[in-house]
């Protein structure tokens, strides 16, 4: 059986730090996300920490979750593409061909986790920081969508090793940029459909297990295991979630952009 | 690189066969091919050449207290990736966003290309390029002339490049001082006063069931984030039986904050207290020995801190004190820490030794699941433990004396004091003053732009360096630096530039260069014996196992710890806070841009500070029923003022602020540090008022009030809330939840 590459993220490990963020950009050469870039809400990060307030002073948490691509198994990104630049591998990646991509954006647009991002402009490095593009991921031009890849470089990489070497790829053998650089080992990379793996017996020994999104029914292949919260706020904590003041202000700043 | 050069390099070489190491002659160095391209045959070419295939090369990093091994992916002769190194201890394999970035230093478009000359005035940035045989003969003549009376600044080091600053300074009859985040002195103070430990402390956090922490930002910035962080994870995750609890003290929801079970807020500085009313809690109601508690707050009364006694003081309820004592207390392993904001106070040590003390009482010192000692370095006299850092009030002598002209050569390295110190110490006028300046900085910031030379040094992937990290894993270690690329510059080794000026004033080193040092000192330590690489004879493959696996270490060798506490304890002390403002002024270091150290890297300027979000700039973090009550929201400009100065920042709403509190981040505010840093944001040393901590001196940074001041202007401050939302809906909640069993 085919793999199918998946991850475990385990919310009560994630403190949020974001070494996961930078480990992404340096792996797969994602440019410099500028003051501009966030204005304009166009910061390309193919895996993002959110924070989410719950509550007010002094009755208060922020709480953080890593999103990255969730390679849906029936991706809605992928019918609505019109020159098959969006696609599904045989191994469960929800793929983009950049030479195909014409720059539609409905894969953006019917994406609900947000996390395909496009190129409205040429990228650019200063000359120096060009050498630390990696030579193994190709530099994404304008009018091009891109996203998270479950760093295909290094799964073809071991594959390829391990071909030469009459042999299966084992699980740990490789994993993605984010999930090497994660201090907590919050995430965890590798095959579901491989029992033996850990990311297969993180998810077969918790309960704690959700899809971000599940009801959506895409199946993906992003696998939370739920924040555990020792001391939760009390019922009564104003605001604790969703408060109409803040939506109001929120709808402004968008406007505003 | 144009096909034509390419062909004439290719005529010119006579193997035929051409290695690049650079590719744009007109950006960086001289466009001498000779160090621009190596031209060699194809038999020498290094591996990732002749295979076409990367390389990992271990080495290690030492920017920050603790330090980390690192592995660097290297392709045709350029560093692509930094990660951990899954051999070091301290982080296996683990690494944060700032050892990520180093590739960033390496290749910053900003990084001076060569030896400097000033040509303007002083702070005008305005330089003229100059060989390096010339830079050095005029270093050679200012090392000559300031002999006996140089001084040199650099940030703590230890291990061979301290044993060279020490060779340096003997050999010309020189002073070295160090410059660190001033809460570190107090911090330092603290483990001497009650674990009588020289080191800073590991804390075994894997093991631990409960974590009371007392505004340490361990997971972000602070002594050793990745260590630490790997230590949450298990904690988390059940290591030490069942997952372990974290109750958060003090007057911030910060970045680490966020990750407790609990905040507890109290008033900015009374951790101490709070610290003292809960051994009070728990000596009184037979929770501990009574005995050892004596013995350890010695000369203190702890029934004059009872709850109801501190409780309004700190801003907390009497019950909340004794609920933290009794889970405290009862929940064993437990560990008590203290840190970054609660030591720069008037009675940052006070509140670091009360609260460090509680781990006495709980049994949690030198035992599994509590704080573990440090050992000291293997070598001591060759590989020195970390230096310590000079606090504001040392400062003062020593700005004086060079104002006054008794220090004729001010030698900097690494290190930004002009920014970093507040403007009241006038470091930057005594550097006007008529001293000679030397900067061996890569950038031209603050302190470099004072300097009548710039003599660039390599970065952390091109130099040799071991280092004896504080804290370490609580057994002895060393890290190994090894270059992983050529210089991409004309720049040389630190420690080569003070062997060089040493042997020019007279002196007599050991080695002849760093690497020399280096060699020599793991040849030394291959003598002693121990550690981690056994029954290797040859001293050539003994260098290359360590050089391998990035460092050595010997598990065996730790520190024990006094079974009580060796204290020369502090006396009890309230905060006390300079001004009249209504609010309290709360600076904090980010987990990007720590002090201001690391603004010049652009994958840490874009990296969202992880409460607020927001991305190269600064703001203040202000509640939001008192935003309202201001009449301000976020992206409105504000005055702040103190007795210090006044700044203009954008406010942020933040619904986890003090309402009578104001945060304001490290980070910004450089006036030069390359184009990614300078001109951006304001700097919130310039609103502290220069108070110092009782005993140490240590600028007590989080002591000043201050004032607010609508300044009716707006800006949109980038952030990533906005894209996503800041709240979620009940309904369909995407952070999931469960209570803990």
């Amino acid at each position: 059986m085919a793999q199918r590459w998946g991850m475990t993220i385990d919310l009560d490990l994630c403190t949020g730090c974001q070494a996961c963020v930078v480990a992404c950009q340096a792996e797969n050469n994602i440019p410099i996300n500028t003051e501009e870039n966030f204005q304009q809400r166009r910061a390309i990060e193919w895996i993002r920490v959110e924070r989410y307030w719950e509550g007010e002073f002094p009755n208060v948490k922020a709480r953080y979750i890593p999103v990255p691509c969730m390679m849906c198994e029936d991706a809605p990104c992928e019918p609505v593409c019109p020159v098959y630049a969006t696609y599904h591998t045989d191994q469960g990646l929800n793929f983009q061909v950049y030479n195909r991509c014409i720059g539609t954006r409905y894969c953006s647009v019917n994406c609900h986790w947000h996390v395909r991002f496009f190129n409205f402009w040429e990228p650019k490095w200063p000359e120096s920081l060009k050498q630390q593009l990696n030579p193994l991921v190709a530099v994404r031009s304008r009018g091009v969508m891109e996203k998270c890849s479950f760093c295909i470089q290094r799964i073809d990489h071991a594959e390829q090793s391990a071909k030469l070497q009459g042999r299966e790829v084992h699980d740990g053998e490789f994993t993605t940029a984010c999930a090497q650089a994660c201090p907590t080992r919050a995430i965890v990379f590798g095959d579901l459909n491989n029992p033996a793996s850990e990311v297969a017996k993180t998810i077969a020994s918790t309960k704690r297990g959700y899809q971000l999104l599940a009801d959506l029914g895409t199946n993906p292949a992003v696998v939370y295991l739920k924040k555990i919260d020792a001391d939760p706020l009390p019922d009564d904590s104003k605001h604790k979630y969703f408060d109409s003041s803040q939506y109001t202000r929120i709808k402004e700043t968008v406007a505003v952009g | 690189m144009r096909r034509r050069d390419f062909l004439k390099l290719v005529a010119a070489s006579g193997a035929g066969a051409v290695v690049f190491t650079g590719c744009d002659l007109s950006q960086f160095g001289d466009g001498d091919p000779k160090r621009e391209f190596q031209i060699q045959s194809a038999v020498d070419n290094p591996q990732d050449f002749a295979l076409g295939r990367d390389l990992w090369y271990a080495t290690a990093y030492s920017g920050i207290a603790g330090g980390s091994g690192l592995i660097v992916r290297v392709y045709e002769g350029r560093a692509k990736k930094v990660d951990g190194n899954p051999d070091y201890p301290l982080n296996l394999g683990r690494s944060t966003a700032l050892e990520q970035s180093l590739v960033q230093e390496l290749y910053h478009p900003d990084r001076i290309g060569g030896p400097l000359k000033l040509k303007g005035d002083r702070g005008s940035g305005s330089y003229s390029a100059l060989a390096w045989d010339e830079a050095q003969n005029e270093f050679n003549s200012m090392i000559t002339a300031g002999k006996g009376s140089t001084l040199l600044i650099t940030p703590p080091v230890s291990g061979s490049e301290a044993a060279a600053i020490a060779q340096f300074t003997k050999a010309i009859g020189g002073e070295h001082v160090t410059f660190e985040p001033e809460e570190r002195i107090v911090l330092r103070e603290a483990m001497r006063r009650v674990f009588g430990s020289e080191h800073l402390p590991t804390f075994d956090l894997g093991n631990a069931q409960f974590l009371l922490n007392f505004g340490a930002e361990f997971l972000n910035d602070w002594i050793s984030p990745v260590h630490l962080s790997i230590g949450y994870g298990a904690f988390r995750g059940g290591a030490g039986g069942k997952r372990g609890r974290y109750w958060h003290v003090g007057p911030q929801l910060s970045a680490t904050a966020s990750n407790a079970d609990k905040w507890v807020y109290i008033n900015p500085g009374t951790e101490g207290l709070v610290a003292l009313s809960m051994a009070q809690v728990m000596t009184s109601q037979g929770l501990v020995d009574s005995g050892a508690a004596s013995s350890i707050y010695n000369g203190i009364s702890l029934d004059d801190y009872s709850p109801d006694k501190v409780a309004g003081k700190a801003g907390i309820s009497a019950d909340q004190i004794t609920e933290m004592a009794k889970l405290f207390a009862g929940t064993k392993p437990a560990i008590a820490m203290a840190g970054t904001a609660a030591a720069a106070h008037t009675n940052g040590l006070f509140n670091l030794t009360a609260v460090y003390s509680l781990n006495y009482l709980v049994g949690s010192v030198g035992t599994k699941g509590g704080v573990m000692l440090n050992p000291d370095s293997p070598l001591p006299d060759v590989l020195p433990n970390m230096t310590v850092g000079t606090s504001y009030r040392d400062w003062k002598p020593i700005v004086d004396k060079i104002k006054s002209g008794g220090t004729k050569l001010v030698l900097v390295h690494n290190a930004n004091p002009v920014y970093g110190l507040p403007p009241a110490v006038g470091l930057k006028d005594a550097l006007g003053a008529g001293a000679k300046v030397v900067s061996f900085s890569n950038f031209l910031d603050e302190t470099t732009t004072q300097a009548d030379l710039v003599l660039p040094t390599l970065v952390t992937l091109e130099d040799w360096g071991l280092h004896v990290p504080d804290p370490g894993p609580g057994y002895q270690t060393i890290a190994l630096q090894q270059p992983v690329v050529k210089p991409f510059v004309d720049a040389k080794s630190f420690v080569d530039l003070l062997i060089g000026a040493a042997t020019t004033a007279g002196g007599s080193l050991p080695w002849k260069t760093n690497e020399e040092l280096v060699r020599t000192i793991v040849g030394q330590l291959q003598q002693a014996g121990g550690g981690n690489i056994t029954g290797v004879d040859d001293p050539k493959e003994y260098f290359v196992t360590v050089q391998g696996q990035g460092g050595w270490w010997d598990t065996s060798k730790t520190a024990s710890a006094a079974p009580t506490a060796p204290a020369k304890p502090t006396s009890a002390a309230e905060p006390k806070f300079d001004g009249n403002g209504e609010y309290y002024l709360v600076p904090y270091p980010t987990n990007s841009l720590s002090y201001g150290e690391h603004s010049h890297l652009p994958w840490l300027q874009a990296l969202p500070e992880p409460i607020s979000t927001n991305v190269w700039s600064t703001w203040v973090d202000v509640n939001t029923s008192t935003a309202k009550k201001l009449g301000v929201e976020t992206g409105d400009i504000v005055k702040l003022t103190s007795s210090a100065g006044t700044v203009e920042v954008a406010v942020y709403m933040n619904p986890s602020a003090p309402t009578d509190t104001l945060l304001v981040p490290f980070g910004q505010g450089h006036v030069i540090f390359s184009r990614y840093a300078e001109k951006r944001g304001e700097n919130p040393f310039e609103l502290v008022a220069a108070q110092t901590e009782a005993e140490t001196g240590a600028l007590a940074w989080a002591a000043t009030k201050v004032s607010i001041k609508k300044a009716n202007k707006k800006v949109r401050i980038p952030r990533l809330e906005g894209s996503v939302p800041a709240y979620q809906l009940e309904e369909f909640p995407i952070i999931e939840v469960e209570a803990a069993e």
